[in-house]
């Protein structure tokens, strides 16, 4: 027989042969995972679509919460409404002459009646807002977020100058905000952890299978002066592969998904996650799915592996 | 070199397979084991590249004990003894270079230093053309000079060989035998089990006689 005729069944590649060498063959001394190989390399691409959807969500709530905190905690509203003491216009003016002279206040800007009814129309619908409906002034205050005055003397001291005036600080509106952001985004890394942990048990599970359907092999290896390390060593460069190839295919598949909510714009607001998809700036994190599915299919599979051995022979 | 004095073996609570065992092999020193079927050939062999382990007596290998080998220093000692399986125990998903390379790719060699020398043997033992085949397109005679070539290739200090001519022709055989009389020569420890008398009488080596699990020495 000639050398190409010994060869020919090795070139001679069907799709299936040319998907199953570009997705599950490593050229390892121990044989690739066989059938499990594909579907592992499906289920770890599946676990890394959820954990970058996961990763993702978190940093856009984390996104979101931050610019609330910021907008909120710099900002006030003073809510003046009608007394018989005052007349309106006295009230706004000795609100106005108060905020002027209390240190930590950048700006005070009177809403006009305009905002007043473009804030109520949401509520009473448009053109519901009558002029003998009586409403309280507003003023929308900015505080230097450094050094910002004290709220409560504020308080105080508007109460005195001001009859009926208050100052609103939003900040019950602003931790119920904030807990369910936070509540969020750690549900997001919850998710993240139970992936991990289910991608582990997965990987054990795989390569002591593995190891099982292989035992003759370890065998040999082990008779032709082979170390533990060495079999760990073939093993987990297998599940390396694996695990980058599953990781990657599932990272890709995630940033269409995102690209795909950017798209949707407001068709697809969900549950605290932005309307435009994911922030560019936050792309780049979600290429650490990929390196961590595969760093973690590589350590469970070298501490199953030298487990097994060490208790099988 | 190694050396046996009144080992015994049994698999589980079985009856012993070898009875009170004792013998010698010098550095460099051609044996043959001899017996019936099931006389204990292959147990005696698993017990010299410690696939098993004697339930008494004593074994030196290489001037170690090996019941006080810890399992670390195992790979140590196999790395002096190529043994040629009467199955084979090619590795099916690897080619045949592959599997003969594996001895040296086990010790952390790096392929650029033993390839030209695979396939030298390769060529050697008839199989330069089958270099990329894998064993189960290998007929059984190319199988066991894969098994062959895997054995020697780490120029091993002890090689066991259990039946290595039972599927090849004569002229084969007796190549074979040259080989393996060819590493004698070069220092290397060799036993070989067979039923082949054929071979013994050409090789005119001494001959281990195992019956019933009691080994005799006909030298």
């Amino acid at each position: 027989m000639t050398n190409s005729q010994t060869n020919q069944p090795e070139e001679r590649r069907s799709l299936g042969a040319a998907l199953n060498a570009l997705l599950v063959e490593t050229r390892s001394v121990m044989p690739a995972a066989g059938s499990t190989g594909l579907s592992l390399v499906l289920v770890i691409a599946a676990m890394c679509f959820l954990a970058s959807l996961a990763l993702g969500a978190a940093l856009s709530v984390a996104d979101v919460t931050s610019g609330w905190t910021r907008d909120l905690s710099g900002a006030i509203t003073i809510e003046i409404k009608p007394s018989d003491a005052m007349t309106p216009e006295a009230q706004m003016s000795a609100a106005l002459k108060l905020l002027n002279s209390t240190e930590g206040i950048v700006s005070a800007r009177p809403l006009s009646k305009a905002d007043i009814t473009a804030l109520l129309e949401p509520w009473l619908g448009q053109g519901n807002v009558t002029d003998d409906l009586p409403l309280p002034n507003l003023i929308d205050v900015r505080i230097d977020p450094i050094s910002p005055p004290d709220l409560n003397i504020l308080a105080q001291n508007l109460a005195t100058a001001v009859p009926n005036g208050e100052v609103d600080t939003h900040r019950q509106w602003q931790s119920e905000l904030l807990r369910a952001a936070r509540t969020a985004e750690w549900l997001a890394y919850a998710v993240l952890i139970v992936i991990t942990s289910t991608m582990v048990a997965i990987i054990t599970f795989a390569t002591r299978a593995g190891l099982s359907a292989n035992k003759e092999v370890v065998e040999v290896l082990h008779l032709t002066g082979a170390r533990d390390r060495f079999i760990a060593a073939e093993v987990q460069r297998h599940f390396l592969h694996l695990g980058f190839r599953g990781g990657l295919l599932g990272l890709l598949l995630s940033i269409a998904t995102f690209l795909l909510l950017g798209a949707q714009d407001g068709a697809a607001n969900m549950f605290l996650v932005p309307t435009y998809g994911l922030k560019p700036e936050y792309y780049p994190a979600l290429i650490c799915v990929p390196l961590a599915a595969a760093l973690v299919a590589v350590m469970t599979a070298r501490v199953t592996v030298l487990r097994t051995l060490h208790r099988l022979l | 070199m190694i050396r046996f004095e009144n080992v015994g073996m049994r698999y589980g609570m079985g009856p012993e397979v070898l009875r009170d065992v004792s013998f010698h092999l010098a550095p460099g020193s051609f044996h043959f084991l001899t017996g019936p079927s099931g006389a204990g050939k292959t147990s005696l062999l698993k017990l010299m590249f410690m696939a098993s382990r004697p339930s008494r007596g004593l074994i030196t290998m290489f001037g170690r004990d090996i019941s006080t080998l810890k399992r670390a220093e195992l790979p140590d000692i196999r790395r002096r003894v190529g043994v040629v399986f009467q199955e084979f125990r090619l590795l099916d998903h690897l080619t045949t270079y592959e599997n003969i390379a594996l001895p040296l790719k086990v010790q952390g060699r790096s392929e650029a230093s033993y390839k030209a020398d695979v396939q030298e043997l390769l060529a050697w033992v008839g199989l330069g053309k089958r270099m990329q085949a894998r064993p189960p397109t290998l007929s059984g005679g190319e199988k066991q000079r894969a098994a062959i070539a895997r054995a020697v290739v780490a120029q091993p200090d002890l090689l066991l060989a259990d039946e290595p001519t039972g599927n090849v022709d004569p002229e084969m055989g007796r190549r074979l035998l040259h080989l393996f009389m060819e590493l004698n020569r070069l220092g290397t420890s060799i036993l070989i089990a067979t039923h082949d008398h054929a071979l013994v009488e050409e090789a005119g080596a001494p001959e281990l006689m195992i019956k019933s699990g009691r080994l005799t020495i006909r030298d």
